[in-house]
């Protein structure tokens, strides 16, 4: 993403002029508008205009409008789960993916009149790669939504794996942006098991088919000749993945496909996963060899830490806390080390709700503990979602009932203060 | 039959087999002409079972292999398990299938203790195979002819053995020990050979045959509706496709309309076999296979559920489940992910709710909505099973055919696994949607 302009005032009023590029950018852009924002962007609306002789005629207008964001919807054209049992045949067709999948709309009421569009008359905004878009938020940009837009525009961020997470039979294969994962196609293939009663010739023909219909899918959907692909990971529980190279290699070679045999030479990665289904990326991110080649990416890094808490869970309960209500306990007492927070709390729309998490991560901030934003398309976000979004690792062990005992203490104690100040009082 | 890698599960049956003429000379001479071509003749009886290339290059049992013999009382079927640890759910697959446990241990000083120690795959093999209801288990002593037929060694592993063998439930009358060497086939059938001498110096009870032959068969549950959960599917010789698998519940009938589930398909029964043998009806119990006309194969998958169109399975996406934590390390918490196993389908889950945790004898709740559950902890949770794709607003999750424990016992066990380790077994309690 590109910032084409900024004009945000000490107070955090003001707009944000952003220019969207790829995927990703749609995601930034989901995550940093929200309902009653003021979002202009170029649109195309049909208008019918009455003539006087009571014909009417209707011609799309090309122009720009500013909405008050009412809902935003993103949506990324991944693969669709269904085909989860079916054989996906093996279209020979060389049709080339397409640079962007993921699609954002916004909709709402008009904000801004002019001569096509009247006031309150509603639209929906298309976002589209490299047009420009205007936000201005109403009440105000607040410390992470800002610290989002500077994420989102450094340049250069683009670490991206292709992975293809197999087991015999079943491959996923998912692309990893900063930001994203992309499950951007499946294939299963039955595999007959090998005790059936006529040999295990089956077996090995449907295999055979397996890694021609792999292969097919691994051209059309890994970009493998982008520069920006760091590494092509084949993850997979048993020795499918040695089978799936291998046989891939021959067929490259069988192809004359240099430029395929190369990439998959110098970039693939092979890593033991124990299953063969999709989360078990997890595993893929945080074994040695991804380390050492992604540390510094965030996708790494938030595996990483989310590791560290679940492992503290294991040896110190008492040191892990999650759950909203319990984690801004601990932060009352200045006890959080490292916050793991998911973005998907941040979109929340209810803005008060959204106003209190912004409050907990800025004053966790201030205490000088570190704050990781996961971001819920990648599978370790999802797992944080699925233990309410908000988990903390203490600096030191807390027992969840005593600090519950005695927030009951102190608010009782509140409540006599009170009483004895209105019997004072009367 | 069940064991840690590299015991010998799949020498001892191929030698099984041979020795109750299952398998002719002219296999044995080539099994054994192909594996030492190979640098591997220590493979050859293996290679019986191990059929496709790859297992016999790396010398594994990759998959289910699945035989039978029949002893003087009983027509037994064997499906050996690979013992590897990336191919458990293959073997649970298999051991779903399985009324009684055959446990093969090595009995090399070093490797019984690698097998046995915690991460090994006895004890978790041993787990599994209760969880999923079995309770008569013989263990195979084998390889003893490697410690020159120590009768102390064999004492020694009986020993470690029996306490853990308690400790998991099995009921100490229903278990049997037995020392085994599968290489020179002493002890499987008869103690005959010369190389038997010194066992039969200190041992005098029954060979293996003999153990297999006085295994007593569960009760089934002949009256329910039928029900068989797929566990192969492969094309048949002239028409129709043939599905395998272990029937669960009822009587199924040549002729007869079922219905496939997951889905909206039926099919008609032309044929079935059992024991390579056709017959005109099975029942509860037999280890069947179906060949079914008149349905495109693409709509039989592995995992899927056979069940009259009458009488369906329920389908399932969330549901309650009672379930005991093993030995793990990291606590299980809400929201965790999980794999959960039934029968041949393994889906990605998550735990969505800790209702309650559970004292393990009583069954009285001793907590509720606890935060995490710790090892060795019994619990009711919420198990709700992942939509596919992580992007975007979730998709709906793609139900599987589940029935509770309470209305059929085999229909309503589940495995639940994570990161590559079984982390706890349970039954299904309720069916929410």
């Amino acid at each position: 993403m590109k910032l084409v302009g900024k004009h945000v005032d000490k107070n955090g009023a003001g707009h944000v002029n952003l220019r969207p590029e790829d995927d990703e950018d749609m995601w930034h852009l989901y995550n940093i508008i929200q309902q009653g924002d003021l979002v202009r962007a170029p649109a195309i609306r049909r208008v019918q205009s009455i003539s006087a002789t009571g014909s009417t005629e209707s011609h799309r207008v090309k122009l720009s409008l500013t909405i008050q964001v009412s809902r935003v919807e993103f949506s990324s054209s991944g693969a669709p789960s269904s085909s989860a049992d079916q054989t996906s045949s093996p279209a020979g067709s060389s049709a080339a993916a397409p640079t962007t999948t993921a699609a954002l709309h916004i909709s709402g009421p008009v904000a801004s009149e002019n001569r096509h569009v009247k006031m309150g008359a509603f639209h929906t905004l298309d976002i589209e790669s490299n047009r420009d878009i205007r936000i201005e938020k109403v009440d105000g940009w607040d410390s992470v939504a800002l610290a989002r837009v500077e994420e989102s525009c450094v340049p250069g961020r683009g670490a991206e794996v292709g992975a293809v997470v197999c087991g015999e039979g079943t491959a996923a294969f998912c692309l990893l942006s900063q930001h994203m994962t992309l499950v951007t196609h499946r294939i299963s293939v039955p595999i007959p098991r090998k005790a059936s009663a006529p040999g295990t010739s089956q077996y090995e023909k449907a295999m055979a088919r397996f890694y021609a219909t792999l292969y097919d899918a691994f051209v059309r959907h890994i970009p493998y000749t982008s520069p920006s692909l760091r590494a092509i990971v084949l993850a997979s529980p048993g020795w499918v993945r040695e089978g799936v190279f291998n046989s891939m290699i021959t067929e490259a070679g069988r192809r004359g496909d240099k430029t395929l045999s190369k990439a998959l030479r110098e970039k693939t990665v092979k890593v033991h996963v124990s299953s063969a289904h999709v989360h078990s990326l997890v595993e893929v991110l945080k074994s040695p060899e991804i380390v050492a080649q992604l540390k510094e990416t965030k996708f790494a890094r938030e595996g990483i830490v989310l590791d560290k808490f679940f492992k503290m869970l294991g040896v110190d309960e008492m040191r892990a806390w999650y759950g909203p209500d319990h984690v801004r306990l601990a932060a009352d007492r200045g006890a959080i080390g490292t916050l793991l927070i998911s973005d998907e709390l941040f979109r929340a729309s209810d803005p008060k709700l959204r106003k209190t998490y912004v409050e907990l991560v800025e004053g966790v901030q201030q205490k000088g503990a570190e704050v990781v934003m996961f971001s819920s398309m990648h599978e370790s976000g999802q797992q944080l979602n699925q233990l309410t979004g908000i988990a903390a690792i203490l600096t030191f062990p807390l027992d969840v009932e005593v600090v519950e005992a005695e927030e009951r203490e102190a608010r009782e104690e509140e409540r006599r203060q009170q009483e004895a100040e209105t019997l004072d009082g009367g | 039959m069940t064991g840690h890698v590299d015991a010998g599960k799949s020498t001892l049956m191929g030698r099984l087999l041979y020795e109750l003429g299952r398998v002719d000379e002219k296999t044995r001479v080539a099994n054994e002409r192909g594996s030492s071509k190979a640098g591997k003749s220590s493979f050859s009886w293996a290679w019986e079972l191990d059929g496709t290339i790859e297992e016999r290059e790396r010398g594994i049992t990759m998959d289910i292999a699945l035989q039978s013999l029949s002893t003087p009382r009983r027509q037994v079927t064997i499906l050996d398990a690979p013992g590897h640890k990336d191919f458990i759910p293959n073997m649970i697959s298999g051991a779903a299938q399985a009324d009684c446990a055959l446990l093969v241990v090595d009995a090399i000083t070093g490797e019984f203790e690698a097998g046995f120690d915690r991460g090994g795959q006895t004890r978790e093999h041993l787990l599994l195979v209760r969880s999923l209801g079995v309770s008569q288990v013989i263990v195979a002593v084998n390889k003893l002819d490697q410690v020159n037929w120590d009768q102390s060694r064999f004492e020694e592993i009986c020993g470690l053995l029996r306490a853990f063998l308690v400790q998991s439930g099995f009921p100490s009358s229903k278990t049997s020990f037995i020392p085994v060497s599968a290489m020179l086939g002493v002890n499987l059938v008869n103690r005959t050979s010369a190389d038997a001498a010194v066992l039969s110096k200190w041992y005098n009870g029954p060979t293996l045959v003999d153990l297999l032959d006085e295994l007593e068969p569960p009760t089934r549950e002949i009256a329910s509706p039928f029900r068989l959960p797929i566990s192969n599917v492969f094309k048949g010789q002239s028409s129709g496709t043939g599905v395998t698998g272990r029937i669960c519940g009822g009587v199924v009938q040549v002729g007869e309309r079922l219905r496939v589930l997951p889905g909206d398909e039926s099919a008609v029964v032309r044929l079935i076999d059992v024991e390579e043998q056709s017959v005109p009806w099975a029942a509860a119990g037999t280890n069947a296979t179906l060949y079914l006309t008149s349905i495109d194969p693409i709509h039989l998958s592995i995992g899927s559920v056979l069940c009259p169109p009458s009488d369906i399975v329920p389908l399932a996406t969330v549901f309650t489940a009672r379930i005991i934590v093993f030995d793990i390390q990291l606590p299980i918490t809400t929201g965790a992910s999980i794999e959960l196993f039934h029968h041949s389908r393994d889906v990605p889950a998550t735990i969505s709710k800790l209702i309650a945790t559970l004292d393990r004898a009583s069954g009285v709740v001793t907590k509720k909505n606890p935060r995490v559950l710790t090892k060795g902890t019994s619990a009711e949770v919420e198990i709700s099973l992942r939509a596919g794709t992580l992007s975007g607003p979730a998709l709906s999750a793609r139900p599987i055919p589940l029935e509770a424990f309470s209305v059929n016992k085999d229909m309503g066990r589940i495995l639940v696994r994570r990161g590559g380790e079984t982390i706890s077994a349970g039954i299904v309690q309720n069916i929410i949607c």
